[in-house]
């Protein structure tokens, strides 16, 4: 007992401490005044940066905000993410603004550390109507919280080569299956010649999985329903034995000299990976495609998500606010960054302009924000839990059993689930 | 000002402030985070949420031990890798400082440069340029193997075998350098009159190695294999960039999961604080056992 009591207060002189470095309770938000000038401080990863620079020039924008300057902390993906969450887990002040992807939002959604949005003074809700529901899903806890708004978002679609689907006479268009694309793939691929059909057997798992992000709970099970993953173990098994891969590992150098060689003719991805294709892996137009996913599969792969950190001060609230309901809302911001980045807005409103008819050269003059568009509306919605990192990493280890032979994907499915279970409760 | 001084100097404590800022430091960020991460692995403790800690004793051990899938596996290729990757480079070590020590070799400091350029240079450059030599379809170690095998590819980075083969590899690339110049400095300490005498007998070059080498190297020998054995337990960088993160937990079947890359996890990417402190310390009683054991190993030796 007397243990019990030294340990119970070596923690609290812990805690104490952790918590002195806290600062003061959290003060009401005050209003955000346009004549004050303001500096902003932003957290983002990859290339928003230079999307939101691109914003923030704007005449529209800087008509609204006349007064407010921005200093940016640009990170990595994976760096970033890591930053975040240890400042947020010691309860220190971050940027006055963060980026979040969503699939690191699962881990704030139900445990803190984010500004309530739909409270007071913020009143989210009023301005989420447009907003693709899914996204919105995503980023609100079982009572209604919104911890980030949803600004851009990646709708699944198949990529694939025009020239290569025509010369081996496949319709990439209209596939109305997996089965389908997988006999396709097989006409498409030559193997013994080097030209692959999809990168990886693993590339397509995370597709009937909605991307994976999210869902990997029901009702407090783990893994559930588990047609829906023993499905997508099974579509893995299938690809794999299809013997059209090319055994890359994504974003690896092989992979990308694969993609710049043109020895691979398809690639699932989110509407992002075309400014991937333009800028870097197959910069010349009118090579590829995009067409839905197999049997119309609507899916998501990616997506960022602006957020206030909890530790924000309350006098700084009210402008962090205003700018995310500005990247989130504003057509123009929504536009700008889709155009500087190939992030695809979040912002519903804005399919509708004219910009989402346009043919598109790179694409051989395809209209393919329509399709983009059209994803994005119908992608179903997933809860995320905090979970969601433990059970990814499980379920990576059943997709290599599959791909690698070593179990069936009803021995994989088993064997994470187990695994699962014994990690998370 | 004399008399300030003077009075100074007399003074009992003047020597312990002088030594105190070490204390300090070591108080504040060695011994402070020590007996925090104790009294953490008692506490149920997410890093991220506002639920408080929760003090649950000794239940984040009994979970670690009884109920989770991974340690036990970590807890296996770490061992494993402990033997192949740090433990083996010293039957290399040592015969490699004998060759460097030896009065026929010429350019000594090219040599002792060379092996030790692998243990400054950046680890993840490093576990990078391994992983793309032993890539299946695209490294140069199966090109090369083509020359000889049936054509049939190895997948080095997606089997179980590989993925620890490739780390033993790159373990004792990197650190067999370290090891040679450390048993290179202990063998230069070797009075050379025991050789002289051994000559004068008559002892072969063999002879005079396993009677005079060895034996006057074992306290050097006890202290490589006790660092190897401290470094081999918190493998962390090679696995966890070779096998992608922690997106894949150590690759196929977990082959390439270690006991420190688990308890990173754990604690940064499960983000359970009190289970990660406990798993800290069970690796710490760990390598306080082998290292008993390297030093019950060593006295044997001494005679």
């Amino acid at each position: 007992m007397k243990a019990t009591k030294l340990l119970a207060a070596l923690a609290l002189a812990g805690l104490a401490l952790g918590a002195a470095s806290c600062g003061k309770k959290a003060e009401p938000a005050q209003a955000f005044d346009p004549s004050v000038p303001y500096e902003v401080n932003i957290g983002v990863y990859g290339d928003l940066e230079k999307a939101y620079t691109a914003v923030f020039s704007s005449a529209d924008f800087k008509a609204k905000f006349p007064n407010v300057t921005f200093k940016f902390q640009t990170s990595d993906f994976g760096g970033h993410h890591n930053r975040l969450t240890t400042v947020l887990a010691a309860k220190e002040r971050a940027n006055d603004i963060e980026a979040l992807e969503v699939g690191f939002i699962a881990q704030f959604v139900e445990t803190g550390g984010l500004t309530d949005l739909n409270a007071a003074p913020f009143n989210a809700k009023q301005y989420t109507k447009d907003i693709v529901k899914f996204a919105m899903a995503n980023a609100t806890t079982t009572k209604d919280n919104l911890i980030a708004m949803p600004v851009d978002i990646a709708p699944a679609v198949l990529f694939y080569r025009e020239d290569l689907a025509r010369k081996a006479g496949v319709d990439m268009d209209n596939l109305p299956s997996w089965d389908a694309y997988i006999d396709a793939m097989k006409k498409l691929a030559d193997p013994g010649n080097g030209l692959y059909a999809i990168e990886h057997p693993a590339a397509v798992q995370a597709i009937p999985l909605n991307g994976g992000k999210g869902g990997w709970m029901k009702d407090g099970k783990p893994l559930e329903p588990k047609e829906k993953f023993l499905g997508a173990l099974e579509l893995v098994r299938k690809v794999k034995a299809a013997n059209v891969d090319g055994d890359l590992g994504a974003w690896s150098g092989p992979w990308s000299q694969a993609y710049i060689d043109g020895k691979v003719a398809t690639i699932v991805n989110g509407a992002w990976f075309g400014g991937t294709l333009r800028t870097w892996l197959s910069p010349e137009p009118g090579k590829w495609r995009v067409a839905y996913l197999p049997g119309k599969m609507m899916a998501s792969l990616g997506g960022t998500y602006l957020s206030i950190p909890a530790t924000t001060p309350a006098d700084r609230k009210p402008i962090a606010w205003e700018i995310i309901k500005y990247l989130a809302t504003s057509p123009s911001a929504q536009l700008i960054t889709f155009r500087e980045i190939d992030a695809f807005p979040a912002l519903t409103s804005v399919y509708k302009d004219p910009v989402m008819d346009e043919d598109v050269a790179f694409y051989g003059g395809q209209k393919v924000r329509r399709i983009f568009a059209d994803v994005a509306l119908n992608i179903p919605e997933n809860k995320v839990s905090e979970y969601d990192n433990v059970i990814l990493s499980i379920w990576n280890g059943a997709v290599t059993e599959v791909v690698n032979g070593t179990l069936s994907p009803e021995a994989a499915y088993e064997t994470a689930l187990t695994k699962v279970k014994a990690t998370i409760f | 000002m004399q008399t300030i001084v003077k009075k100074f100097r007399n003074q009992g404590w003047y020597p312990y402030l002088f030594v105190s800022p070490f204390f300090i430091l070591f108080l504040v960020f060695g011994l402070y985070p020590i007996l925090y991460s104790i009294t953490t692995s008692f506490f149920d403790w997410r890093l991220i949420g506002t639920g408080t800690p929760r003090f649950i004793g000794l239940g984040n051990y009994a979970n670690v031990l009884n109920q989770d899938p991974f340690f036990w596996k970590a807890m296996r290729n770490t061992v494993i890798l402990l033997v192949t990757g740090s433990l083996l480079q010293h039957f290399i070590a040592i015969p490699l400082a004998i060759m460097i020590n030896s009065k026929a070799v010429k350019g000594k400091e090219f040599f002792k440069t060379s092996f030790f350029l692998p243990y400054i240079t950046s680890t993840v450059s490093v576990v990078i340029i391994f992983g793309v030599l032993f890539d299946t379809n695209y490294g140069l170690v199966n090109w090369l193997l083509g020359f000889v095998s049936d054509g049939a590819k190895i997948r080095w980075l997606q089997e179980s075998f590989g993925i620890k083969f490739v780390l033993s590899v790159v373990l004792n690339w990197k650190y067999i350098g370290w090891n040679m110049v450390i048993y290179l400095a202990g063998l230069q300490a070797i009075p050379n009159e025991l050789y002289e005498a051994a000559d004068i007998d008559g002892a072969s070059s063999l002879r005079k190695h396993l009677s005079i080498t060895i034996p006057q190297l074992l306290p050097i020998i006890f202290f490589g294999v006790a660092l190897s054995i401290i470094g081999g337990m918190q493998i962390f960088e090679e696995p966890f960039i070779l096998t992608g993160g922690y997106e894949n937990l150590g690759g196929h079947q977990n082959s390439g999961l270690t006991a420190a890359y688990y308890l990173m996890f754990t604690a940064f990417k499960a983000y359970r604080l009190g289970k990660g402190s406990a798993i800290a310390w069970l690796i710490f009683l760990v390598i306080i056992v082998l290292n008993g054991v390297n030093r019950y190993v060593t006295k044997k030796l001494e005679g």
